[in-house]
């Protein structure tokens, strides 16, 4: 008797695990940095460190020297947990998203005025490519910028902008929307920042007639909406995800006659 | 008699605001309740950001769930409608909207844990506790997000309790310091002024003009929409016969840096409300010593401070030290760990 069915394995969408040869099998990669000088002990502790954090039989595939008494481990092995994917649900902006050209066309239809954008890196933030990739004429990833927009005037005040010069820029122009960058902050300087950001619109009596945006690889639109914010922009969303939902939003919120 | 039922004679809607992330305030939210409950008080609870979900959306540390007794009047928005842990009723589809959907009015059919979110801005929610109240309750609560202070508004809430803890500062001292300045700038001292209490009232509170009034209560506009950024104007308009500047929105450090000493110390600022000021313990110190003088059309009421003497970063005080410090700056306030109750007014 011969048996020469091979064990075949299915994506159980309730119970997913992390696929690295073949299914299920769980692998995973992660690096991580001790406070120890690289050796034979040090390997063993990254090694006893990712056992804790779930890996069964870890090896470690990489470790250098950082010098000064601190190692860089990279650590590969099976983990066992699983997630239940049909239970997921994540918010998203809910807007339809329009091309470039298309958000043109229909803030001229639907709005009939140049809208007005003010965005800013706000606070210790000195990296401009966020708010470059949304707002300037070349924009990001073959995603032109909010400058290339028919009927969008769009204002980059560029990095390290003090909240207030931002909001003091936005009502002086008289902004539809105020967009808030965030790039790379530490030990969450940047939530201090963001709700400083809202609480000042709120004594300036701004928050009922400004749109008020947060974007950068850490904010979702789930965190953006608890520090009080309209919309969160993350990883992988463009000029033209900004754009859509904002006109759609003047349009919702009755602000087409805005004075 | 229980906390609750003092606080509900006075005040009938109450925003529990946070001197920090992690203060403490929905450990403080469920312990209002469950007094309620037991006072036979039906209450309305709503918030400025997104609660009762059990990790936290930023820190991702664990956090409380919001428990809600039968027949509470509660705000869920669409999307979190589904999330609840029990069964609510909606009795109305509300004008609000937020990103996580269109905001509705539910009572909760069977005691449970259900997760609260509400508008982020305080207009709605003005508009929003308006609707709540028609449902005939006795109370709303109002969970502030995060550290937002904005809450406070004399005009959506009549009163705080003030959220306080470790997180603050890894030392007592610290943490002391910043609660009894909030504390303190929300106590501001009104303006006795009667005439130019008179004037300023007549101000629209929409329309944000900043002006100032000289001895004989001239009034002047001072040519900008916001005093941001605008430090130098806001100085260059005080003259000799100034004696009040108004200045609706925010005043921060940057602003009051602009004006000269002199005339720091010869004039009030009037602000509408204490939420207005946005300067640090430290340099607001500093600048009353330098003859700053703020007045304000209408007080924050604070009706209790809660203390919270752990951190979710990994450290903690000792709870009677924290309990009785706090209680020692702030005589006369009711001081309480919510964790372990047992409030001595």
């Amino acid at each position: 008797m011969s048996n020469f069915t091979t064990a075949t394995s299915t994506v159980d969408l309730t119970k997913i695990k992390p696929y690295g040869d073949t299914y299920n099998d769980g692998k995973v990669q992660m690096s991580f940095t001790l406070p120890v000088p690289d050796g034979e002990e040090a390997q063993e502790a990254a090694r006893q460190y990712a056992k804790l954090m779930g890996m069964d039989e870890p090896s470690v595939t990489h470790h250098s020297d950082l010098g000064i008494g601190y190692t860089f481990f990279v650590v590969y092995g099976p983990v066992h947990h699983t997630v239940d994917y049909t239970k997921i649900r994540v918010t998203k902006v809910e807007s339809h998203v329009f091309d470039r050209v298309e958000c043109g066309e229909w803030i001229a239809k639907n709005i009939g005025r140049t809208i007005t954008m003010v965005g800013a890196s706000t606070g210790s933030d000195a990296h401009t490519v966020g708010i470059d990739a949304i707002m300037n004429m070349k924009g990001f990833h073959g995603h032109f910028g909010l400058e290339r927009f028919k009927n969008v005037n769009a204002i980059n005040m560029g990095s390290q902008v003090p909240n207030e010069e931002l909001i003091a820029k936005a009502i002086e122009v008289n902004a539809d929307a105020i967009l808030v960058s965030q790039t790379v902050t530490q030990k969450d300087v940047h939530i201090k920042n963001l709700t400083n950001m809202v609480e000042l619109c709120e004594a300036e009596g701004i928050r009922d007639h400004m749109l008020l945006l947060c974007g950068g690889p850490r904010i979702s639109h789930e965190l953006a909406q608890e520090l009080g914010f309209d919309a969160g922009f993350g990883p992988e969303t463009y000029a033209e995800h900004v754009c859509s939902y904002v006109m759609q939003e003047i349009v919702a919120r009755g602000w087409v006659n805005k004075k | 008699m229980g906390f609750i039922a003092d606080i509900q004679k006075k005040y009938k809607t109450v925003s529990i605001v946070g001197m920090a992330k992690n203060a403490g305030k929905t450990t403080a939210l469920n312990y209002l309740l469950e007094e309620a409950y037991d006072e036979g008080l039906r209450m309305g609870v709503t918030s400025t950001g997104r609660d009762g979900e059990t990790s936290d959306l930023v820190f991702e540390t664990d956090k409380p769930k919001v428990y809600l007794f039968e027949d509470t009047i509660v705000t869920v928005p669409e999307q979190l409608f589904g999330l609840a842990e029990t069964s609510l009723e909606i009795l109305k589809r509300t004008s609000c909207r937020t990103a996580l959907g269109q905001v509705l009015l539910c009572r909760v059919a069977r005691s449970g844990y259900v997760q609260i979110a509400g508008p982020g801005s305080i207009m709605e929610h003005k508009k929003l506790c308006a609707q709540m109240f028609e449902q005939g309750i006795d109370m709303i609560i109002i969970d502030g997000a995060i550290d937002r202070k904005s809450i406070a508004d004399p005009a959506t809430s009549d009163a705080i309790i003030l959220s306080t803890g470790a997180v603050i500062s890894r030392r007592i001292k610290n943490v002391v310091e910043e609660t009894v300045h909030v504390v303190s700038v929300y106590k501001s001292p009104l303006v006795e002024d009667e005439k130019l209490r008179a004037i300023l009232e007549k101000e629209d509170r929409d329309v944000f003009r900043i002006l100032t009034i000289d001895k004989d209560y001239n009034v002047a506009q001072v040519p900008v929409r916001t005093a941001l950024g605008a430090g130098p104007i806001v100085n260059d308009a005080i003259g000799e016969d100034t004696r009040f500047v108004y200045i609706p929105g925010a005043i921060t450090e940057r602003i009051l840096d602009h004006i000269s000493p002199a005339k720091l110390k010869q004039v009030t600022i009037v602000l509408p409300n204490p939420t207005k000021v946005f300067v640090g313990a430290t340099r607001w110190q500093q600048l009353r010593k330098m003859g700053l003088h703020v007045q304000v059309l209408e007080n924050i009421e604070v009706a209790a401070v809660t203390v919270n003497p752990f951190s979710p970063h990994g450290y903690s005080f000792d709870r009677d030290e924290l309990l009785n410090a706090v209680k020692e700056a702030l005589p006369g306030l009711p001081v309480v760990d919510v964790r372990v109750g047992g409030l001595d007014l």
